[in-house]
């Protein structure tokens, strides 16, 4: 029904297409400016242990510098669950469009699943194990217990991490206007009126 | 994702000059710029864009947002949208602008995405987005499954058979409306474009979305004197409350003497294959009354050349009136 | 802290920090990535199956059907789905092929390298669709599942009835959009399979993985992760995932991580099933319901998975919280060479609580009578049968439950302040609607008693006590909840409890958690393993001395210390799954829910503005708890009703994104008031009854007939887009 799968390059000829990229990237550097990295074919992330052609970056994460090697094909998010190992920040779509792995780039909220983790050279990245722990919360994460604003717990992260961003924005009064700039974190389970509550509990103290 | 080298040019020269390496400009190119990453980070991921290189403009001088000489509004490349739709100006003056990219994405993505990027925001045509379909804008020559397949989301003006994929921006709509003008850098030296004159329509060559060269950096876009007391409205709708692209929208600036319209700039978005100028409803706009009749007749106009396919008939009513509320709410305002 | 008083989630400082380790976020040293290759067809033979010879396929594992040990089938309710396409796929995205690389990368290079060549057959893509013999793929006419539910004899009393009401309604599919996808670990060790993912069900994985595998079940050991979302997407589905890692594991020898990818995850499993339901009603002059027939068919996809239980609580709640003494359902569901749809919270419930609810609205206007009125002469009452014949005999009064959500929702002086309203808007409407109706909680008809679930709770030498089920929880509460009911039963701080990780290794099989059985059905059970425990320790509930003795009992060397019970079917209650007749539940839920709406003509928008759900529920065991649950279920509600739209193209979701499936976000919310109307029930644990999925049967058609009075026209179908309301609105809208 179907043929076996052929026989492949050997080892061999694998290092030299890697090394071709590698000397395409030198000739590239002497035009276009200083060329930060390259990626070679069969470079992986953090998912295995070869990490051939990988890049030295460093970020600041939850006030930690962090000296690592990535590929630059690296999202953010993965060098930060894969990487650094911090998996309190979710992939729920890797598109962009649900909000589950919000953090903060130098303070301010982004998607980290849009953006590749050597362009953060140097930034000052945030993530929900900066916010709190278990025994010592962010005001915000006393609010989402008080309020009940989690169901299954995946989206939460990254609510969290908008709620306490959202602190800083221009953002009227009212429950409305919460609820638009909310609006990028999805949550399915449907806990969004009680995570709102948590928001205005914790403006209002403020 | 395909590989891809990465770099961090010390200027925009450097930038330009590697860039001008590739045979085709941004959008599918070879050499691309990265700066919020929101559209291009996507589709690499898709593998709809497969860049050998990407140069990353985030460091280079073009964060600003200055005001002009002649009175207007110099907004820089990498001005991220969270914080041109917050400025004050834009707010006070071009608050069309403000409303326009307020209504698009989310907070977050707001706050990475830049008004260079969204300026080459890419479709959201599912047909686009899926490398196992046919598609002349990713793969020219290959056909167009969404003309007969799932169409709802899908363009309904300067459609052409080879493609009918939606414009995606919201700020475009408004810049289009506000007369902006696109500055860019290329390898022969600087041009200024107008905005009508930015995006292409698909034609047979809907690959090509710009007017934009091998090496072309867009480097600011300025918005011309505000029109004084001009009333501004952005309206979109879409089938939830938020984060959502555009069923259709709708950016109006009017001026009024009384209740005759003696100015009117308008444009639509989610109807069509470019951000949608829409010179028709203007002229059917100036010098009438302003009132239900002039501006369903405005919309009638802007919709005359409308096209539908299998499942977005229904976009050209809804922009109609979209685009009539627009004007009554804007000169209501 | 006892049942009621709102017990903090147990699990929740963990996901409030980021603490808790979804199976994505597991540490997995030298584990490899799986990825599938899937059938770009309907329905065809396989030809051919090209690999890209320029790519290195060296260090790729690939696996196909002939891999498999034991027999190529999913076991479910039957055993006709292949767990990897052999020859023939069914529908579009079957499986065909399973590869592993360590590099994700890598192994998404080698997806694209590969090339299946697929001779199409015809497909049937339609259930309604007229039938050709080169169509026929499942018994002799496709029909996966066929139910007849009779009560009386409706046939002659339609030429005596005063009024004869008829009509079509019609749902879409829905995705589950749990925010964490499908993920499964998979590793082989000494002979030993370990798998672990996100699930609601361990021992329906195990049950699957023992018959594929051809071995006995000691060689599987279940474990599940914290779980990102459910609602029924996580039921069936995991079994095939859990199987696919395993097999690759075994092919490659080393752990597998199968992490589905959010446009993998809605294109190829389950979903809702799509319906379409027909009514014809005859009434006496007075609107009192004299006969009913009904005819459900749903899509079911390419295989059986679980339409026919689906089909089953869908026809049973057909007829509705109704009395008729002539009633008629019948039920399909057909095969398409679809996906196979399956389980979604209410599990068919609100397809057909759509089409009755809406309905009664039809005839009440059709007939000229006020839908509250209609409800209230036909709401069965205590002593009459329900459309299985079951008597009602339930404490509540349900006119008195459904007049109480009404007031709540000053359902009068909105129906009249709107009317008002309308008459002068140039182009807003509004409108309020309301749906009453009842959910079975537990397994239907004979379900629990061939589950025969089990429960153990153990002492521990610490004084403390574990539960061990295998009941998962997805956010719906589950642990915190059993934990209060095991504290209260035996009288001790809910601190003293702890409550097991379902692990096949560890914990007895207490049956899935699906269909609002957890709470109810199990928790019954673990006040009977309490009871035993106290039995064995000779003492009280509440006896100081409990801990102590647990402390002493479980201390003994050589001694455990474990209450146990097992599910009995109570004899009060009769099913019979021949005739469809008998006790379907052992008890309901029963809520009315009232929807108000404001139409902007214009724009062809809905914004739901406010929204009433009251329940009765038995004893509400963790009101915080059992609110969330229930607005939760609600906001799924909003968006099935109103634009959660699953786009077919060759028979599978072409809308695979979060941006063009659009489920609510915060900004799409009314305030919804939820309240619970307690009257503990014999059936659960401290009076509690099931909840889980009633919140997904009445906001759908609350929510439309609000819109059909707001803009006084009939809309019979969900969901209600901008372009349905265009044309059922046409010419209306220039405002």
């Amino acid at each position: 029904m179907r043929d076996d799968p052929p026989s492949s390059p050997s080892r061999r000829e694998f290092l030299q297409t890697t090394a071709g990229t590698a000397a395409a990237a030198a000739i590239a550097g002497s035009v276009g400016g200083p060329v930060v990295a390259t990626a070679g074919a069969g470079v992986t992330t953090a998912d295995g242990p070869r990490i051939e052609g990988a890049v030295p970056i460093t970020l600041r994460i939850n006030g930690k510098d962090r000296k690592l090697r990535v590929d630059p094909r690296t999202t953010l998010l993965d060098c930060i669950r894969e990487t650094v190992d911090l998996t309190g920040t979710k992939k729920g779509c890797d598109h962009g469009q649900c909000g589950a792995c919000t953090v903060h780039v130098n303070g301010r909220r982004v998607n980290s699943c849009l953006s590749f983790a050597v362009m953060h050279e140097g930034e000052e990245i945030t993530t929900i194990e900066g916010i709190g722990g278990p025994d010592s919360l962010h005001p915000m994460q006393a609010a989402f217990v008080a309020c009940d604003g989690y169901q299954c717990g995946y989206c939460t992260s990254g609510q969290i991490m908008s709620a306490v961003a959202l602190l800083k924005e221009p953002c009227g009064a009212d429950d409305a206007a919460v609820k638009e700039l909310m609006s990028g974190n999805i949550c399915r389970c449907g806990a969004y009126l009680n995570i709102v509550s948590a928001i205005q509990q914790v403006r209002r103290k403020a | 994702m395909h590989t891809f080298e990465f770099g961090r040019p010390a200027d925009a020269a450097a930038a330009i000059a590697t860039a001008a390496r590739a045979k085709t400009a941004q959008q599918g190119a070879d050499v691309r710029f990265v700066a919020g990453g929101t559209t291009l980070v996507d589709l690499m991921k898709l593998n709809v864009e497969t860049p050998g290189r990407l140069i990353d403009i985030n460091r280079l001088p073009l964060d600003k947002i200055e005001a002009t000489a002649d009175g207007g509004l110099k907004i820089g490349a990498t001005v991220r949208n969270s914080d041109l739709a917050n400025n004050a100006v834009v707010q006070r003056d071009y608050s069309v602008l403000s409303q326009a990219i307020l209504a698009g994405a989310s907070a977050q993505l707001r706050n990475m995405a830049t008004t260079a990027g969204n300026l080459l925001q890419r479709t959201r045509c599912m047909y686009f987005r899926d490398t196992a379909m046919a598609c002349n804008k990713r793969e020219p020559g290959s056909g167009c499954p969404a003309i007969t397949g799932a169409n709802r989301m899908l363009a309904v003006l300067g459609t052409s058979e080879q493609c009918i994929a939606t414009n995606p921006s919201d700020m475009c709509v408004a810049m289009a409306a506000l007369e902006a003008t696109i500055h860019v850098q290329g390898a022969k030296g600087s041009r200024a474009i107008a905005f009508g004159e930015f995006h292409l329509l698909p034609g047979s060559t809907p690959e090509r979305e710009t007017v934009l060269e091998p090496g072309d950096l867009i480097t600011h876009v300025t918005l011309p004197a505000p029109l004084a007391g001009s009333k501004q409205v952005y309206l979109k709708l879409r089938d939830r409350a938020s984060y959502e692209f555009a069923l259709a929208s709708a950016a109006v600036v009017l001026t009024m003497k009384g209740e005759t319209v003696t100015g009117a700039r308008v444009a639509l978005g989610g109807v069509g294959t470019k951000p949608w100028r829409s010179h028709e409803a203007e002229t059917a706009l100036v010098g009438q009354a302003a009132d239900a009749a002039t501006f369903r007749k405005a919309a009638e106009a802007a919709l005359r050349d409308a096209k539908p396919q299998s499942e977005n008939g229904f976009k050209i009513e809804l922009a109609k009136r979209c685009l009539a509320y627009a004007l009554k709410t804007a000169a209501t305002a | 802290m006892p049942a009621g008083a709102d017990l903090p989630r147990i699990d929740g400082l963990d996901k409030l920090a980021g603490r808790a380790a979804y199976v994505d976020d597991l540490p997995t040293p030298g584990a490899w990535h799986g990825a599938t290759v899937r059938s770009s067809v309907p329905r065809g033979k396989i030809r051919d199956i090209h690999f890209d010879p320029a790519f290195d396929w060296n260090d790729i594992t690939i696996v196909d059907h002939r891999d498999i040990p034991g027999p190529n089938q999913l076991k479910l309710i039957d055993v006709d789905q292949p767990v990897l396409a052999a020859g023939e796929v069914r529908h579009k995205h079957e499986p065909i092929l399973l590869l592993a690389h360590p590099s994700v990368h890598k192994l998404r290079d080698a997806l694209r390298a590969i090339r299946v060549d697929v001779e199409p057959l015809p497909a049937i893509l339609d259930p309604a669709a007229p039938l050709t013999p080169d169509l026929i793929q499942y018994k002799s006419d496709n029909v996966l599942k066929h139910i007849d539910i009779r009560q009386g004899d409706p046939g002659p009393v339609f030429a005596r009835a005063a009024h004869i009401i008829e009509g079509e309604y019609v749902t879409g599919s829905q995705e589950h959009v749990y925010l964490e996808t499908q993920g499964m670990l998979a590793q082989w060790q000494d002979g030993r399979l370990t798998v672990r993912g996100s699930m609601q069900c361990p021992y329906y994985v195990l049950d699957a993985l023992t018959h594929l595998f051809g071995r006995s079940r000691d060689a599987f050991r279940v474990i599940q992760s914290p779980v990102g979302g459910g609602f029924g997407g996580k039921e069936e589905y995991p079994s095939l995932l859990a199987i696919h890692a395993a097999l690759l594991a075994e092919k490659s020898g080393a752990p597998v991580k199968m992490i589905y990818d959010r446009q993998e995850d809605m294109a190829v499993t389950t979903k809702r099933h799509p319906s379409r339901t027909r009514h014809r009603t005859a009434l006496d002059k007075d609107g009192r319901l004299l006969a009913m027939e009904i005819d459900v068919l749903l899509d079911g996809g390419a295989y059986v998975t679980l339409s026919p239980v689906v089909l089953s609580r869908g026809c049973i709640h057909a007829a509705g919280p109704y009395f008729c003494e002539n009633i008629h359902i019948r039920g399909e569901a057909r095969l398409t060479n679809s996906p196979p749809y399956g389980a979604f919270r209410g599990f068919g419930a609100p397809q057909t609580i759509f089409a009755i609810e809406r309905h009664m609205d039809v005839i009440a206007a059709r007939i000229g009578i006020d839908p509250v009125e209609l409800r209230r002469r036909n709401l069965v009452r205590t002593g009459q049968p329900l459309a299985t014949g079951q008597i009602y005999k339930e404490p509540t009064d349900l006119p008195a439950l459904m007049d109480r959500a009404l007031d709540l929702a000053q359902y009068k002086a909105r129906t009249q302040s709107h009317a008002e309203f309308n008459k002068s808007h140039p182009f807003l409407r509004r409108g309020i609607g309301f749906a009453t109706f009842h959910h079975g909680a537990g397994f239907t008809g004979g379900g629990e008693t061939y589950l025969a679930s089990e429960v153990w709770i153990e002492g521990k030498p610490d004084g403390t006590v574990e539960l061990q089920t295998a009941q998962t929880d997805m956010g719906q509460g589950t642990t915190t909840i059993l934990t209060q009911v095991v504290a209260e039963r035996l009288g001790i701080p809910t601190e003293q409890v702890r409550v097991a990780t379902p692990d096949t290794s560890r914990v007895p099989n207490s049956g899935p958690t699906v269909a609002s059985r957890t709470a109810m059905v199990v928790g019954k059970l673990i006040e009977q393993a309490c009871d035993d425990l106290l039995h064995q320790l000779g003492r009280k509930s509440g006896d100081p001395e409990i801990s102590d003795d647990i402390r002493r009992h479980a201390s003994l060397p050589g001694k455990s210390l474990v209450g146990r019970a097992k599910y009995q079917k109570p004899a009060s209650i009769q099913w019979d799954d021949k005739t469809y007749r008998g006790d379907a539940y052992a008890t309901y839920s029963w809520a009315t829910y009232v929807a108000d709406v404001e139409v902007d003509l214009r724009t062809c928008r809905v914004r739901v503005t406010d929204f009433v759900a009251l329940q009765e529920v038995g004893r509400v065991l963790n009101t915080t708890l059992a609110t969330g649950q229930i607005a939760g279920g609600v906001v799924q509600g909003i968006g099935w009703a109103l634009y959660e739209n699953v786009v077919l193209e060759d028979g599978a979701m072409k809308n695979c994104q979060m941006t063009n499936y659009v489920i609510p976000s915060a900004g799409d919310l009314p305030p919804i008031r939820v309240v619970f109307e307690e009257r503990p029930s014999h059936w659960g644990p401290g009076g509690a009854k099931g909840i889980g999925e009633l919140p997904m049967d009445g906001p759908a058609p609350a929510i439309v007939n609000a819109i059909s009075r707001a803009v006084t026209t009939t809309i019979n179908e969900i969901p209600v887009t901008p372009e349905l309301l265009l044309k059922a609105t046409e010419g209306r809208g220039h405002g």
